[in-house]
């Protein structure tokens, strides 16, 4: 398989990294996320809302989000929690609501499919009394090969859980890599996700095409920088991915 | 029993699902708006299934009448066994595929993830494990359900011969009790099951059979009151799926039905697949002579082809959809590349069934020596 035989995008992506090594060291890690993390506005459309997060928002709290998922919640990949995305959404809406008490609770297990995290619904979810839960889910899924429509089910009880508990939710799709994508079919589980949030007026954050659109752009290049140097990277995608995921809350609550 | 002229239906219909197998294998496929799947609850694999039943049961019904139950047993087994030996190469295909990408991975965003790639963990089980055909990974299921459904069929066959209603009540007695019941065959790894449930889909494969075979059937009532009701079915079915499709291309266009009927469960062969696929079959039946003219047509011939060297074009279709995959993940997967990738796989598939067809042809004919005696056409 020969990811590396243009030679112009191997130059190009040992630019970037340079200049990511640059910004990464000299920078503060706000100064870093902003160009970088900009996606066509299309991903950026949210048509629901999250009327109770909302409410509680203007009531002025207290406000705990619950993340939910799995190895990408937990910021393996970046090595710490505090470089995980829940944190950073943490981080940007109590920049932007300095007067409300915001709490992101971080509940990712590694591995685990739709079903075994609805399983931990009750321990991890609802006895956090959360106004919102953020729920990323699919990846493991897709990677053992589960039935898609076993995946479909257990994201509509996790669904239907929180709905009758007047909890809001927002879903969260698959991670993007390219050499994953050529042996992982992705695709009818993305299809079954966005499905079920269609079905239900649940917004999906599609995380899958901003990364491909990171990926393609070659914001983020994994393949040309060195191994000491992933962790870094991965920790400003999830910056990202935080802060966007900052923006369509925003959105959606207004 | 003399040899029918062949049903080139058939062929035509079998060509056609396995043409449109390779395009859906493809994720992201502009071209599978344009397949069976985007405007019916059901797509290929019943086609294909269907067809495999009906045409075993022509071939090797034949044989069964002329040489014997033992010998048509040993004719389906073998099958059977070239069926398996392709499995297999796929399987390795496959496995190097991964194994190659998995190890050579850079990204570390996915290193967890990925490690439930069980087979690279303990290959010594997952390489049993795929020759007992119960590691099946995706697009390598729906071979080791023709498998075992060839390797049961010389019970079917002659059973059906024998006494068919009893065949048919127990194979859909079997479905119904999978239906209520969700019994299904386990899998590797652990906790999985055989993604074609072969409780559920031996109906296809044995309705197929008892038509191929000619049985007759019970008249369901009226011609005319059964075409109705197949149009009818077929229509509904046409209708709500096609709106779930354009729903999900765009998004003011409502799905009709999709919250009560999504998702429709492919693994048990939900009815609501399987009814719009009879009635299907139904309207093919009544509407469509074996001998209609579009079947001659120079356009028809090449899906003919791939239809009756299934086998050889499935094998192929998957490989070249697995590989239309990795180029439309490498290059930025325009329009223009995606139909490009789609011409170049089905040239390909075609042009392979017709060398295999010439190859076939040639061994079936007598070597053109000049022989002394009466002279030869």
């Amino acid at each position: 398989m020969k990811r590396h035989s243009s030679r112009g995008l191997m130059q190009r992506g040992l630019r970037l990294a340079g200049a990511l090594a640059v910004a990464v060291i000299a920078c503060a890690p706000y100064a870093f996320a902003g160009a970088q993390c900009k996606v066509p506005d299309e991903l950026m459309r949210v048509d629901e809302t999250l009327p109770h997060l909302s409410e509680r928002l203007r009531a002025g709290g207290p406000v705990k989000i619950v993340a939910i998922g799995g190895a990408s919640t937990t910021g393996a990949a970046a090595g710490a929690a505090d470089l995980a995305y829940p944190h950073r959404l943490q981080e940007t809406l109590r920049l932007w609501y300095p007067s409300v008490p915001i709490t992101v609770v971080n509940k990712g297990v590694p591995r685990q499919t739709a079903q075994q995290m609805l399983e931990r619904f009750p321990s991890d979810v609802i006895a956090e009394d959360p106004v919102l839960v953020i729920w990323e889910a699919g990846t493991t899924d897709a990677v053992r090969g589960v039935e898609v429509e076993e995946l479909a089910a257990a994201l509509q009880s996790g669904i239907d859980a929180l709905k009758t508990r007047s909890i809001d939710i927002m879903l969260i799709d698959m991670q993007f890599s390219r050499s994953t994508v050529t042996v992982i079919d992705f695709d009818r589980y993305l299809n079954a996700l966005h499905r079920v949030g269609d079905v239900n007026d649940v917004y999906v954050f599609p995380r899958f095409e901003m990364m491909r659109y990171w990926s393609e752009k070659n914001v983020f290049n994994f393949d040309s920088i060195s191994k000491d140097e992933r962790a870094a990277l991965a920790a400003s995608v999830y910056e990202c991915i935080g802060k966007k995921l900052a923006e369509t809350i925003r959105v959606a609550i207004q | 029993m003399p040899p029918q002229p062949r049903d080139l239906r058939l062929d035509f219909f079998r060509g056609l699902a396995l043409i449109f197998i390779f395009i859906d294998h493809i994720p992201e496929n502009i071209l599978s708006y344009f397949t069976l799947q985007a405007v019916q609850f059901y797509d290929a694999a019943e086609v294909f299934i269907f067809i495999s039943g009906y045409t075993a049961a022509l071939a090797y019904g034949r044989t069964l009448v002329m040489r014997g139950a033992s010998y048509a047993t040993a004719q389906t087994l073998r099958r059977a066994w070239q069926l398996y030996v392709a499995h297999i190469f796929l399987f390795m295909i496959f496995i190097a595929e991964v194994s190659y990408v998995v190890t050579t991975f850079k990204n570390p965003m996915y290193n967890e993830e990925m490690r439930v790639a069980d087979f690279l963990d303990e290959p010594h089980i997952a390489i049993v494990k795929a020759l007992t055909l119960q590691f099946q990974p995706t697009f390598l299921d729906i071979l080791p359900l023709y498998i075992l459904l060839l390797v049961i069929f010389p019970i079917i066959l002659i059973g059906l011969r024998l006494r068919p209603v009893i065949v048919l009540s127990a194979s859909l007695l079997l479905y119904v009790v999978v239906q209520l019941g969700n019994i299904s065959v386990p899998a590797y790894p652990e906790g999985h099951v055989w993604y074609f449930n072969p409780f559920a889909w031996q109906l296809l494969f044995t309705t197929g059979a008892a038509l191929g075979l000619g049985t007759r059937a019970r008249r369901l009532g009226p011609r005319g009151v059964l075409m109705f009701v197949a149009v009818g079915i077929a229509g509904a079915g046409l209708v709500v799926k096609l709106s779930w499709t354009v729903h999900g291309i765009w998004d003011p266009i409502p799905g009709f039905f999709l919250r009560e009927l999504w998702p429709v469960n492919k693994s048990n062969l939900s009815p609501i697949r399987l009814v719009p696929f009879f009635a299907a079959v139904v309207l093919v039946a009544a509407l469509m002579s074996p001998n209609a003219g579009f079947l001659r047509a120079l356009a028809a011939n090449p899906v003919i082809l791939c239809g009756q060297q299934s086998l050889e074009v499935f094998c192929l279709g998957i490989l070249l959809s697995a590989l239309g995959h990795f180029v439309l993940t490498e290059f930025r997967s325009s329009i223009g590349i995606q139909l490009a990738i789609n011409a170049v796989g089905i040239f390909a598939l075609c042009v392979t069934a017709k060398i295999i067809d010439w190859y076939k042809a040639m061994g079936r004919v007598p070597p053109t020596v000049p022989v002394p005696g009466p002279a030869r056409k």
